[in-house]
């Protein structure tokens, strides 16, 4: 029975997806990948992405209208845990085309957009985020990326940043000013720019971490036909809030739970090399203090997954909450993998094999959750604002 | 055969524990509140004294007894609710002392024991006391009586003391013992020095490791529920308090470094409610780990307790180390809390053999359900 077949038994439907990891992920993926170029570890992102899309586990989740096979909230739960269990790759290179681009596009898209681009992503297009500006960040709205209406086209100027993956994108989910007078939230219009357009230019940005995760767009007289608005225009930031909102779920946990496999083997193989930071009482009591931590937070994610099917979801500062608990958790730990692992521990390396193998790289890597998404700092923010009532002046 | 009569209830269903803490806190709004609490600690009403009666009543003092003994059966989840409220308006009495030992009784008493005290306990027509400490003194046996002195938690009136004595743990009718007050800073809690000359127990314990386990197991979740609750509490006091004090022309709730600070307190307690959810529930289902999680919820919770009653005194500024505003009364509270049962470096000490063990023959003690 194939793994959609399953789908009416859970328990089936997980073992059917325990039989075709097993039979599918290279048991040495995360050695090949600690030695691959950017190139060869693309390659294996799309070969990744295609072998999920063969099972019918690339967009299990969307609409069957759309390309997907219209799973329940549980079922996509099911799936991220066994491939968390599993130690699978996770499908990095297309965080944006799975998450944010359906949660913009389902809520706001045309039936056209939607039955051009939903179902591409099941054949390996990749999407990029095209939000965040040399001048703004955590500010936003304050974006000057320009578009100006010429016939039935707009015409784009301007430059973006951080945008994950642009060099390998397809796509791009774009924020642009059309109206620079009006008020700073109402100016906004939200495009679908597609990235091979004359006018795109990518330059990666390189890391603390070594990796070009990120890039940057500058944008010179690009064409975007009017049919690629996403709502009305100078309605972008209504819009956007559904891609930022997109980022709850099932996505954080996956995360969580991979960390609960990783440190569980790191526990597993220090006691069986009898480690030197395990006779050390003060560190061993900080490890379980972060198990603790770490418990807490995967409840919390599960109330975040539960929470998103209720009507309140959207007022909540429960994501908030969490983003900001486990993001300092996960950079404590990594901080902590660095203090044990001594000078050796500091050793050039990308990700390794081995659980917290390179800790200055996870480390280092662990930022990103803490910067990424909109700042802590933002965060904070919006759990004073709107979670404990206190005043915005 | 008896674990299964008197095991872990099944889990109950949210709407039933909302109702119960729903109940439970209207009362303790009504009767607890901060003025009646602060006229207690000024030794002015017997709050401490009407709420124990009003909670035999009610039922509380039997949340977490079988039913056979004249509970109501709610096991773990009961209790951490109960505490938890008791926790929130820093409601002054003998509960963890008197809620613990029966918790123990219901799993290592033997059946003589548990119907002599547990319908008594259950009504509140006695309360009990334990030491303060597990890991430090114990009594000491010698042909049929007790001798020694202990350090105790409970009130002065209690009817008797559960404590190890050597190899077993004693039940001793404090009736005619030498019991006095240690006052304490914390002023919602009673603290009693009990000495024993050769005192007969009414009820022996035999197996002492089990019963020090349960004992543990049951204050450390009772402690924790209680730090959480406390630690909640006074952070929305607090946070209504800065929305009315206005310094430089406005609520200083706006300045963005308090709100970030409280914005952080949020993320502790949210953090600290999952912590005793999570031991709560490894205690309800009788997993192999829940000794461990309910050490670590004592010891995470208690300290993030204190942090954010410390955190509550500074925010309140001027005022908020004034004998007649709260924060004192919480922060008194959480710094015994943190000290209860056993230092938390032991607590955690223990948890890490206890994982390590676990790991090493090959269980894990990170199972979650979905």
């Amino acid at each position: 029975m194939s793994i959609l077949e399953a789908q009416h038994d859970l328990s089936a439907f997980r073992q059917a997806i325990r039989d075709w990891l097993a039979e599918v992920v290279p048991s040495d993926w995360k050695a090949r990948m600690a030695r691959a170029s950017n190139e060869e570890y693309i390659a294996f992102q799309r070969w990744w992405m295609a072998e999920r899309s063969k099972v019918g586990l690339a967009i299990p989740h969307w609409p069957k209208e759309y390309g997907g096979a219209g799973l329940s909230q549980r079922h996509l739960i099911a799936v991220a845990d066994e491939m968390a269990r599993a130690d699978a790759p996770q499908n990095r290179l297309f965080t944006i085309s799975l998450i944010h681009m359906p949660g913009t596009l389902l809520p706001h898209g045309t039936e056209a957009q939607k039955r051009r681009y939903l179902a591409g992503v099941a054949n390996g297009e990749v999407w990029c985020q095209g939000f965040s500006e040399p001048n703004s960040g955590s500010d936003l709205a304050s974006l000057r990326c320009r578009a100006v209406r010429d016939g039935d086209h707009y015409v784009i100027n301007g430059q973006k940043i951080w945008s994950s993956n642009s060099m390998y994108a397809d796509h791009c989910l774009l924020l642009t000013r059309t109206d620079p007078n009006a008020q700073k939230h109402r100016g906004i219009t939200y495009f679908i720019m597609d990235m091979r357009s004359p006018g795109v230019e990518v330059r990666p940005i390189r890391q603390a971490n070594s990796r070009a995760e990120f890039g940057e767009l500058f944008l010179t007289d690009v064409r975007i036909p009017a049919g690629n608005m996403i709502g009305a225009e100078n309605n972008g930031w209504r819009v956007a809030q559904a891609t930022l909102a997109s980022e709850r779920g099932v996505i954080s946990f996956e995360g969580g739970e991979r960390q609960r496999y990783e440190i569980e083997a790191f526990y597993r193989k220090s006691l069986e090399a009898g480690a030197a930071w395990l006779r050390d009482a003060q560190l061993h009591r900080e490890f379980v203090s972060f198990l603790a931590e770490m418990q807490a937070a995967r409840r919390l994610l599960r109330r975040v997954l539960q929470e998103s099917e209720t009507p309140s979801a959207s007022a909540s500062v429960l994501p908030s909450i969490v983003k900001l608990s486990s993001t300092a958790l996960r950079q404590r730990i990594c901080s902590f993998m660095v203090r044990i692992g001594g000078v050796d521990g500091q050793a050039f390396a990308l990700l390794a094999e081995e659980p917290f193998g390179s800790p200055m790289f996870d480390f280092l890597s662990a930022f990103s959750g803490t910067i990424a998404g909109g700042t802590n700092e933002i965060q904070r923010n919006i759990v004073a604002e709107r979670g404990l009532g206190m005043p915005r002046v | 055969m008896e674990k299964e009569a008197l095991g872990p209830t099944s889990t109950l269903d949210q709407a039933t524990l909302d109702a119960l803490r729903e109940s439970i806190a209207s009362v303790l709004a009504e009767q607890c509140g901060s003025i009646e609490l602060h006229t207690f600690v000024d030794g002015k009403n017997a709050l401490d004294k009407t709420l124990w009666a009003q909670a035999g009543q009610l039922g509380w003092l039997g949340l977490g007894i079988p039913e056979q003994f004249g509970g109501l059966g709610m096991g773990a989840q009961g209790l951490a609710i109960l505490h938890g409220e008791l926790g929130r308006q820093s409601a002054p009495g003998p509960y963890i002392a008197t809620l613990s030992a029966a918790q123990t009784i219901v799993e290592t008493g033997g059946n003589d024991i548990r119907q002599t005290w547990l319908p008594r306990l259950g009504s509140g027509e006695v309360s009990a006391a334990v030491p303060a400490t597990l890991d430090r003194h114990s009594l000491t046996r010698s042909g049929a009586g007790v001798s020694g002195t202990l350090r105790c938690l409970g009130g002065v009136d209690a009817a008797f003391l559960l404590a190890p004595a050597d190899d077993a743990w004693a039940i001793v009718d404090l009736a005619g013992a030498e019991v006095t007050v240690a006052p304490m800073w914390d002023r919602t809690r009673n603290v009693i020095d009990v000495r024993l000359t050769n005192a007969s127990p009414v009820g022996i314990l035999p197996d002492a490791a089990a019963t020090c386990a349960a004992l543990t197991r049951t204050m450390a979740l009772a402690v924790a529920a209680d730090s959480a609750g406390g630690a909640r509490s006074i952070t929305e006091r607090t946070i209504a308090y800065m929305k009315t004090r206005e310094q430089f022309g406005q609520p200083i709730a706006g300045f963005q470094a308090l709100k970030h600070r409280a914005a952080d307190l949020a993320t502790k307690l949210a953090v600290a409610d999952e912590m005793v959810r999570h031991a709560v529930q490894r205690t309800v289902t009788d997993e192999p780990d829940a000794e461990l999680w309910a050490m670590l919820a004592k010891s995470e919770v208690t300290e993030a307790c204190v942090f954010v009653t410390t955190d509550c005194v500074q925010l309140h500024g001027g005022v908020g180390l004034t004998w007649d505003f709260d924060p004192h009364i919480f922060l008194k509270r959480a710094r015994l809390n943190e000290v209860l049962i056993m230092a938390n470096t032991a607590l955690r000490d223990r948890a890490a053999a206890a994982l390590a063990a676990m790991t090493s023959s090959g269980r894990s003690a990170l199972e979650l359900e979905l």
